[in-house]
């Protein structure tokens, strides 16, 4: 039989050890033994170093000099017919030639003949700028549309994708608070006009609200605030998932606050002679936040997954078709794989597996180290489900 | 316990009005003409030239009027005045609540992208059409919840008892891999494997021993029906039985197809249809069991920290009846609450998941009318999803609250 879990080991709850000479900032001490308890936890360290990892990525895409626009990196070829080819300088062309002969024009990219436009994984990085994966387009790809290796798309998305659910998620956390923490507060009024606003909030159904507000803005206008379509687009998609999910939030830090309000230590400052900003400042936030830490951590990686959705049931997010966002570029490929799995019912079987298999697996990671720092936070945060 | 039900039933109405405002001020953004066409369809015998993709400037009933704008046409102003459109605000407001709680949700559009991949729902009333899709997706509703259950109650109550230990590690690691995994890729691979591995020769249909190439009655189907062999080789059917309609988008009496073919006392196709309805099922399982594992999971920790299991084990009853009888079931209030919600969330489809496996549930209807990749977004078949979905969502919460309260004295009596 396991022996019974006991609150008295945890250190929350026993003061802090006092070193002789100098007095140890308590909140500097609460880091450290959050730190702590988060260190023993595996799997949280591992999500740790992968949101790291991609982090790290994403301040890499930034410091290039490299806008997204200038994606293009592949250009369909004339194939020889000797008319003009749509490559603009800089742009590496895809032709057909088969292994061991010459190709048409120099520099020109190898591509198998079954499948013309479609440029295979390679470690050689000879042609292309973009690094040691040059992963490709693919047939279907209608005119205009960006072509650009897997890698590239990657790296470029990873600051939309963090840029797009941390504002998503933080928008939604901020004003959620606000209103949480007012209607927990004041009670009253204020409290039921708050619930009842959240109830309705609730109720709609999240993805098809952030589609009607996409649509009908898009049936309108095409620019809000004076902004580039694609800005607009983007932005419409960050308010509109922020509108969804800011009631979660609300309920959450007003049932916390509802809680705090009334614990002794919170009514010990009272009577000790706290003020009421300080007691609020002091004891209420700081002990009704951390859920939503732990909630915020578990959004930020629902959010790839829902724009994928969005893009999977083809909605249309984005101005361009390959935007270099994981989400977009996982669904899209998932539907030629498809378009590819047909094909090779025929006969001839060539399955792009890198185009899935790399975005799938960093949204997958994504979503996963972020679940998982969030567990471990929940555990290292609360006294409670301390071992 | 009633004065509880009728006290919840008149917190219901403000909701309902406020997620409805909140639809009309979205409809009122719309242009005039898109609101015509989600109310009539088109081209309608009011004012087919009210939407008109091909009217260019200059041209039409109505000179120097820019592409598909309006003008005072005595049609056009007759079909304002019916939509009580030229009615001050509130008054429209009033006409549109008045219509979203009578179920008058407008026309599937004749142009929209819904009404271009279905062609049979062109120009149907909205309400129609999803009460024709909505039975399979509560049947694959209930399938999945029950294959979540049947997974994440033992398992849960397993996490809780070693915790931290292997098992719960795995359990954990597991469930993550559901949430973290996108719906549509487990979705594909899922298909794409059965597709390649029972080498089923159509694409992305499942293959089962009564219907070969990918037939499925409820489904699309690629081939031409009847299939031969398709009813499981009984009587050599050669078309859809009288009680299915429509090329097999909905059945009668019930609906529910399972359901409707058992009345119809043909049990292996509710047997097949059952049978086709498993692989979603799962798949929808797997990407949504991490939450109610959770919550077992946490609500058993929770049990197990308590005076009256301690007692219990200080009785000397054994471990696996203090876990199974004390703890166990006084854990389950928070269960059911999460799944009476999950299931709400459920019946709000699954667009991704029929769209991949082709089932005819509201999901794929709302996958086809938000392609505005393929043509023009249907705007009274995505408003009335929102309006039905709401309505599920409502009163799901009210028959859960009523369950706890009739679980928990302290919250009806409190």
């Amino acid at each position: 039989m396991e022996p019974m879990e006991s609150d008295s080991i945890s250190n929350a709850s026993s003061p802090a050890p006092l070193r002789r000479g100098r007095r140890p900032n308590p909140q500097i001490e609460q880091w450290k033994r959050t730190w702590y308890f988060l260190r023993r936890n595996t799997l949280a360290i591992v999500g740790l170093g992968i949101l790291l990892f991609f982090v790290a990525m994403a301040l890499y895409a930034i410091s290039q000099p490299l806008p997204w626009d200038n994606l293009n990196q592949f250009c369909s070829t004339n194939q020889g017919s000797g008319a003009p080819n749509d490559c603009l300088p800089g742009q590496t062309e895809i032709c057909t030639y088969g292994a061991g002969t010459t190709p048409p024009h120099a520099g020109c990219y190898q591509t198998p003949i079954s499948y013309p436009s479609v440029v295979p994984p390679t470690w050689s990085a000879s042609p292309l700028s973009g690094g040691p994966l040059p992963l490709g387009s693919l047939t279907v790809l209608p005119s205009g549309s960006l072509y650009f290796s897997i890698f590239q798309g990657l790296l470029r998305g990873v600051d939309w994708t963090l840029m797009i659910s941390i504002a998503i998620v933080g928008g939604g956390a901020i004003a959620g608070l606000f209103l949480g923490a007012i209607s927990g507060f004041y009670g009253g009024v204020v409290d039921e006009t708050i619930m009842r606003i959240v109830d309705i909030f609730l109720s709609i159904p999240q993805l098809l609200f952030v589609i009607i507000v996409i649509s009908v803005v898009d049936t309108t206008t095409t620019s809000v605030f004076g902004l580039a379509p694609t800005d607009t687009k983007v932005l419409l998609l960050i308010l509109g998932f922020m509108a969804v999910w800011w009631p979660f939030y609300a309920r959450l830090v007003r049932g916390q606050v509802l809680v705090v309000r009334e614990q002794k230590y919170v009514e010990a400052a009272r009577a000790s002679g706290g003020s009421r900003g300080r007691i609020i400042a002091r004891h209420i936030v700081p002990n009704s936040v951390y859920p939503v830490f732990i909630q915020m951590s578990l959004d930020v990686g629902t959010v790839p997954l829902l724009i994928a959705a969005l893009i999977f049931l083809q909605f249309q997010l984005f101005p361009t078709l390959y935007f270099p966002e994981w989400g977009t570029l996982a669904a899209l490929s998932v539907t030629q794989i498809g378009a590819f799995l047909t094909d090779c019912q025929v006969g001839i079987c060539y399955i792009p597996w890198w185009q899935l298999v790399f975005p799938g697996l960093a949204l997958f990671l994504y979503a996963i180290s972020v679940n998982f720092l969030a567990d471990g936070l929940r555990d290292a945060l609360d006294p409670r489900l301390r071992r | 316990m009633w004065l509880y039900i009728v006290r919840r039933m008149i917190l219901l109405v403000p909701i309902i009005v406020g997620v409805m405002t909140i639809t009309f001020l979205l409809v009122s953004a719309l242009p005039v003409t898109e609101r015509l066409t989600a109310v009539y369809g088109d081209p309608s015998p009011h004012a087919t030239w009210v939407y008109n993709p091909t009217l260019t400037p200059g041209q039409g009933p109505c000179p120097g009027a820019p592409n598909k704008q309006p003008c005072s046409n005595p049609v056009y102003q007759r079909d304002l005045h019916d939509l009580g459109l030229d009615q001050p605000v509130p008054v429209q407001w009033g006409i549109y609540i008045f219509n979203s709680l009578t179920f008058q949700w407008g026309t599937v559009s004749n142009h929209s992208s819904a009404a271009l991949l279905i062609p049979s729902i062109k120009g149907l009333p909205v309400i129609t059409v999803l009460s024709w899709y909505l039975p399979n997706t509560i049947e694959l509703a209930v399938l999945s919840l029950l294959i979540i259950l049947v997974i994440s109650i033992p398992l849960g109550n397993l996490a809780a008892v070693n915790r931290n230990r292997p098992v719960d590690q795995a359990a954990r690691i597991m469930s993550f891999s559901g949430f973290a995994l996108p719906g549509f890729l487990l979705a594909s691979l899922v298909l794409t494997g059965v597709v390649i591995g029972v080498g089923s020769n159509t694409g992305y249909h499942v293959f089962t021993p009564w219907c070969p190439s990918g037939a499925t009655l409820y489904g699309e189907f690629t081939g031409s029906w009847p299939v031969s062999s398709c009813f499981g080789g009984v009587g050599g059917a050669t078309s859809y039985p009288s009680w299915i309609h429509n090329n097999g988008i909905y059945s009668t009496p019930t609906g529910f197809p399972t359901v409707d073919a058992l009345v119809h006392g043909m049990y292996w196709l509710a047997l097949d249809t059952i049978i086709r309805m498993i692989l979603p099922a799962l798949v929808i399982a797997f990407g949504t069991i991490a939450i109610l594992l959770r919550f077992v999971r946490n609500s058993m920790l929770e049990v197990m920290n308590l005076d009256f299991v301690r007692t219990a084990r200080s009785e000397g009853i054994p471990e696996q009846t203090v876990i199974k009888r004390h703890a166990g079931r006084n854990s389950l209030n928070v269960t059911i609450t999460v799944m009476g919600l999950l299931f709400a969330f459920f019946i709000g489809g699954f667009p991704i998941i029929e769209d991949v496996f082709s089932l005819n549930g509201v999901g794929l209807m709302l996958a086809y009318s938000v392609q505005n990749s393929s043509g023009p977004i249907d705007f009274s078949l995505v408003f009335g999803s929102t309006l039905l979905f709401t309505f599920i969502v409502v009163f799901a919460n009210i028959i859960v609250d009523v369950l706890y309260a009739y679980l928990d004295p302290r919250v009806r009596l409190g």
